[in-house]
């Protein structure tokens, strides 16, 4: 058909039917018009003229009828046609629709949902305006690492780079919100005035800061997410007027945020950081520094020009810092660590391997289903359809199919994004919002497409190509070789594949193991974890605080239930803040340390022995000399280090910041005791050197409180909120989770594409399975009259079992070789998601390897069976 | 087939309107039937409705163009011509009707 007679009855359907109609009949009324006056000028009357022009017309409504059908659009009625043709046959057998149907909606399902995580993180650009310009700077102590940095430093950035439109900081904080039904924590940022302009986030309500409220004496204001503006304060539209109290101290909302991005920030607050005097001075490490660089700005000038102004403030620097090197990442690349990357790889490379799977599958079944059908196609092309009508009936009937699929998948999606939004929330970027967008639809309906073709197109081709008038004088005899090839060709591929999978899954599985196994050196059952943040307005000196901790362990340790309670600065297993040091006694080396205030509890709570000497008391407090509690790490450092073998006893000095966190201090402590190390970071890194400091010296306003129970019961809670409560009603507590909890969390990064690779496994060797039935039953039928001969002849039912098993577990067995070097080309992917499982783990490889070949025992044996149990007389007859 | 196919010689209409239009130009469709009927004698059982399915088709393959006009009964009406493609399309028919018309003649011719 020429492109331009599909064109012009295109637009015959796309253009009015009505508008075609009404030409149409006022073309007829113009014929008889002029008709009537030709019969008029030949002397008829009125009458006869009106009657013979009618009658030398015709029927006015049959050719109305012919008209309309001509300029209707053929293939589309043929389309049409073979569609709901396809879809009847595809009801007569609706086992393997709902077999298609099924395995077509999990692998684009599976895909779908992919890649709108895929669209979500990688490709869609961030939802800031101009995300590429949004950068974040810090001097980094060696390559690759990512540091916080002085408030001198910022203020000298922001003071001499030109390249920055806007260069702002920000803190973490949070804050007790006071509501009618009890204190709420919020999480919060302080920020200077231009982080706004930095991701140029608009007020939906109100303003942003002004340059002048970050400025000491500055009224205290107060910028809300639309989230908590909804959530908190009922979506109040006079919320301006309102004055809210963060940690009893009141504040002046000024602006609420539009709804988006920020909402799925853990920031539901943003109040203006107006640095002390002290701080100002001060040479911690603590702001992150975000800046929005000008249009004309590249990376590499801008990082030159502050390594320039760095190197111009060196002289006043800290000896330990001069061999910084000044870097500027974009925020993209931040956002999107290489691990999340990775892991988002190799998932979709699992979905998109599952999806083949499907798409080789559905093959097969079209392709079993064609091969069955070929009497049927031989007896239509005998009575004159053409090789091309057979071929686009077919494709239309697979089209049918893959549209259920497809529609089904996109509807899996769907469900699989909505259940897993909660687990996404957590482990994706702030900015990514995982929806089913228009591309993601766009991808599906490629998807589908792509489905049809490669599982429409071959069997449709070759149940009409091969020779139908053959098929038709045999059609039910003999196995004919070219199928059943290509047919064994597509299941040892699935076979390949799967194998690739469960072998992926299975060492993914191994090393979750060994995390699990991982000794954490803390008491993980039982335990209930929190956090309070003490507010400085209420707790102003460091005894206040030591007080309320004395107080609340006691009240909580008191509760019915409760076996032991203990405080910490940061939880077990989770990273703990660096940047202190120990300097030891004559010699002017640095250690460097990390530091963990913990009360009396802490030890005993988890079960965390001391080795020598002794652990924290309830007598190491405010006026008793200063003591620290070293962790065998540190020992073993110190020993290395400074040949301090007994390193019980000894004093040294150790840097430290006061209790509001600013003024570094030194001190001089004696060590002591050791206790046994517990795991505080990432599986794989060693653990680092730790000093425990009793939190009554050293008190500190962020704690989280450990509560091990005698049963693992969440019952508990209410009564330590009481606890707390009668202790300060101001007071919320937050991050309620159990030591579990914070394990699996700590862990998670690892164990997650585990589950996931493991259903995409599951998924792929249940798809294979199927492949591997449908083609060994498919064999076994076509096989049935050599069969019948061999049993009429005397074999045995276990040689033809054998036969036909011998077939299924050759395909299995080709396929996993294919598999086995699959698994081999993928060592180096899988090796940067292992914890200490080699990629080509042999225990991993060989049960995954007994695993297909027992399923594809299992695949084969049904129809083995079934074939074994063939009377040879009715075979015979039958086929004969 | 339809009823109006079997006055006209099966096939034909399509070769007698594309032949009408060459020769007389631009026509309306009243006009290419009363043509058909004269050049005929009179002698063709042709519904004149019947012109105008074909009209859509010839339209459809790009063979004729359409304008709108005013009819002599001060009506608008459709007026049709012959396209480039409608020229080739007409010396196809032609050939492939005398192609056919000497292959019956030959069977009708009395053996000798």
């Amino acid at each position: 058909m020429s492109v331009r007679r599909a064109l012009a009855r295109l637009l015959a359907i796309a253009g009015d039917r009505r508008r075609l109609d009404r030409e149409l009949e006022s073309e007829i009324r113009a014929h008889l018009e002029l008709a009537e006056a030709s019969a008029l000028a030949r002397g008829l009357s009125q009458e006869d003229a009106r009657r013979e022009a009618g009658r030398k017309f015709g029927g006015i409504e049959q050719m109305k009828e012919v008209h309309r059908d001509r300029r209707g659009v053929r293939w589309i009625e043929t389309l049409v046609r073979d569609f709901r043709y396809g879809l009847a046959s595809l009801l007569r057998a609706p086992g393997f629709t709902a077999i298609i149907v099924a395995v077509l909606a999990l692998g684009i399902g599976g895909a779908v949902a992919m890649f709108s995580v895929v669209d979500a993180v990688l490709l869609r650009p961030l939802p800031f305006s101009e995300p590429g310009r949004i950068v974040r700077v810090w001097e980094a102590p060696r390559p690759g690492a990512v540091n916080a940095t002085t408030v001198p430093q910022f203020l000298a950035w922001k003071r001499l780079a030109s390249d920055f439109q806007a260069l702002a900081a920000e803190q973490s904080v949070s804050a007790a919100l006071n509501d009618p039904a009890g204190p709420i924590r919020l999480a919060g940022k302080e920020v200077t005035a231009a982080y706004f302009q930095v991701f140029d986030a608009r007020a939906q309500i109100g303003r942003t800061f002004t340059s002048t409220e970050d400025q000491p004496g500055a009224a205290p204001a107060v910028v809300l997410s639309n989230a908590a503006w909804q959530t908190y304060f009922g979506s109040d539209p006079g919320i301006l007027e309102r004055r809210v109290i963060l940690d009893g101290a009141p504040y002046q909302v000024i602006g609420v945020l539009r709804a988006g991005t920020f909402d799925r920030d853990r920031a539901q607050f943003w109040k203006p950081l107006v640095f002390t005097s002290a701080q100002l001075a001060s040479d911690t490490h603590w702001l992150t520094v975000y800046g929005r660089l000008r249009p004309e700005a590249t990376l590499a000038q801008a990082r030159e020009r502050l390594q320039a102004i760095y190197a111009a403030t060196l002289e006043t620097a800290p000896l330990e810092e001069r061999k910084a090197a000044m870097a500027i990442a974009p925020i993209a690349r931040l956002l999107v660590g290489a691990n999340l990357e990775r892991s988002i790889q190799v998932a979709f490379g699992a979905v998109f391997v599952v999806l083949l799977i499907a798409c080789a599958n559905v093959a097969n079944l079209l392709f079993a289903q064609g091969a069955a059908r070929r009497t049927e196609l031989a007896v239509r092309a005998a009575l004159g359809a053409g090789r091309g009508r057979l071929v686009s009936q077919l494709l239309t009937e697979s089209l049918a199919l893959c549209v259920l699929g497809g529609a089904a998948g996109v509807a899996c999606a769907y469900l699989l994004i909505h259940l897993a939004a909660p687990l996404l929330a957590q482990s994706l970027p702030f900015t990514a919002d995982v929806t089913l967008s228009p591309r993601v639809l766009g991808f599906a309906a490629a998807l589908i497409l792509a489905v049809v073709l490669l599982a429409g197109m071959f069997p449709a081709i070759d149940a009409s190509f091969g020779n139908l008038a053959d098929s038709l004088k045999r059609s039910d005899r003999g196995s004919s070789g070219r199928h059943i090839r290509v047919r064994r060709a597509v299941v040892i591929g699935e076979v390949a594949l799967s194998l690739v999978l469960v072998s992926g899954a299975l060492l993914l599985l191994r090393s979750l193991l060994n995390l699990q196994q991982l000794a954490t050196g803390v008491r993980i059952d039982n335990v209930i974890t929190m956090s309070a943040d003490l507010p400085a307005n209420v707790y102003r000196s460091p005894r206040e605080a030591a007080l309320f901790y004395r107080a609340a362990a006691a009240r909580i340790r008191s509760t019915p239930g409760v076996e032991n309670v203990g405080i910490s600065t940061y939880l077990p297993l989770e990273w703990i803040g660096n940047g202190e040091a120990i300097l030891l006694g004559g010699i002017d080396k640095l250690v460097r340390v990390r530091f963990k205030r913990v009360d009396p509890g802490y030890f005993h709570t988890l079960d965390i022995p001391v080795l020598a000497g002794r652990g924290i008391t309830d007598h190491d407090r405010e006026g008793s000399p200063r003591i620290i509690v070293i962790n065998q790490a540190l020992a073993a450092r110190l020993a290395d280090a400074a040949g301090m073998k007994e390193p019980v006893g000894k004093k040294v000095r150790l840097s430290s910041t006061d209790y509001l966190g600013q003024t570094p201090a030194i001190l001089d402590v004696e060590i002591a005791g050791i206790i046994r190390s517990e795991r505080t970071a990432a599986p794989g890194d060693p653990d680092p050197a730790v000093v425990y400091v009793p939190l009554a010296q050293s008190p500190s306003r962020h704690i989280s409180l450990l509560v091990r129970t005698r049963q693992e019961s969440a019952a508990i809670l209410p009564a330590v909120r009481n606890a707390v409560r009668q202790i300060d009603p101001d007071l919320p507590l937050a991050d309620i989770a159990s030591m579990r909890q914070v394990h699996d969390r700590t862990l998670s990064g690892a164990s997650r594409p585990a589950w996931l690779i493991g259903a995409f496994a599951f998924l792929a060797v249940l798809l294979a399975a199927i492949g591997l039935y449908g083609v060994a039953s498919y064999s076994a039928t076509q096989q049935r009259r050599e069969l019948g001969i061999r049993i009429a002849l005397g074999a045995r039912r276990e040689d033809v079992l054998a036969h036909v098993l011998r077939g299924a577990l050759a395909m299995t067995a080709i396929g996993l070789g294919f598999g086995l070097l699959g698994v081999l080309a993928l060592t180096r992917v899988m090796r940067n998601l292992l914890f200490e499982v080699s990629p080509l783990d042999p225990l991993a490889l060989a049960f995954a390897c007994v695993g297909m070949v027992l399923i594809g025992l299992l695949a084969g044996f049904l129809p083995a069976n079934r074939a074994s149990r063939i009377d040879p007389i009715v075979t015979l007859r039958d086929a004969g | 087939m339809s009823k109006q196919q079997e006055e006209v010689p099966y096939g034909t209409l399509d070769l007698l309107i594309l032949k009408t239009l060459e020769t007389m130009g631009t026509l309306h469709g009243y006009a290419i039937a009363r043509r058909i009927e004269q050049v005929s004698g009179d002698s063709l059982q042709l519904s004149q409705g019947s012109v105008y399915p074909a009209l859509i088709r010839l339209h459809q393959e790009g063979w004729i163009s359409t304008d709108w006009g005013i009819s002599e009964t001060n009506r608008k009406v459709k007026f049709y011509s012959l396209t480039k493609a409608g020229r080739k399309q007409l010396l196809i028919e032609v050939a492939n009707w005398e192609k056919s018309t000497a292959l019956v003649a030959r069977f009708l011719e009395p053996s000798t």
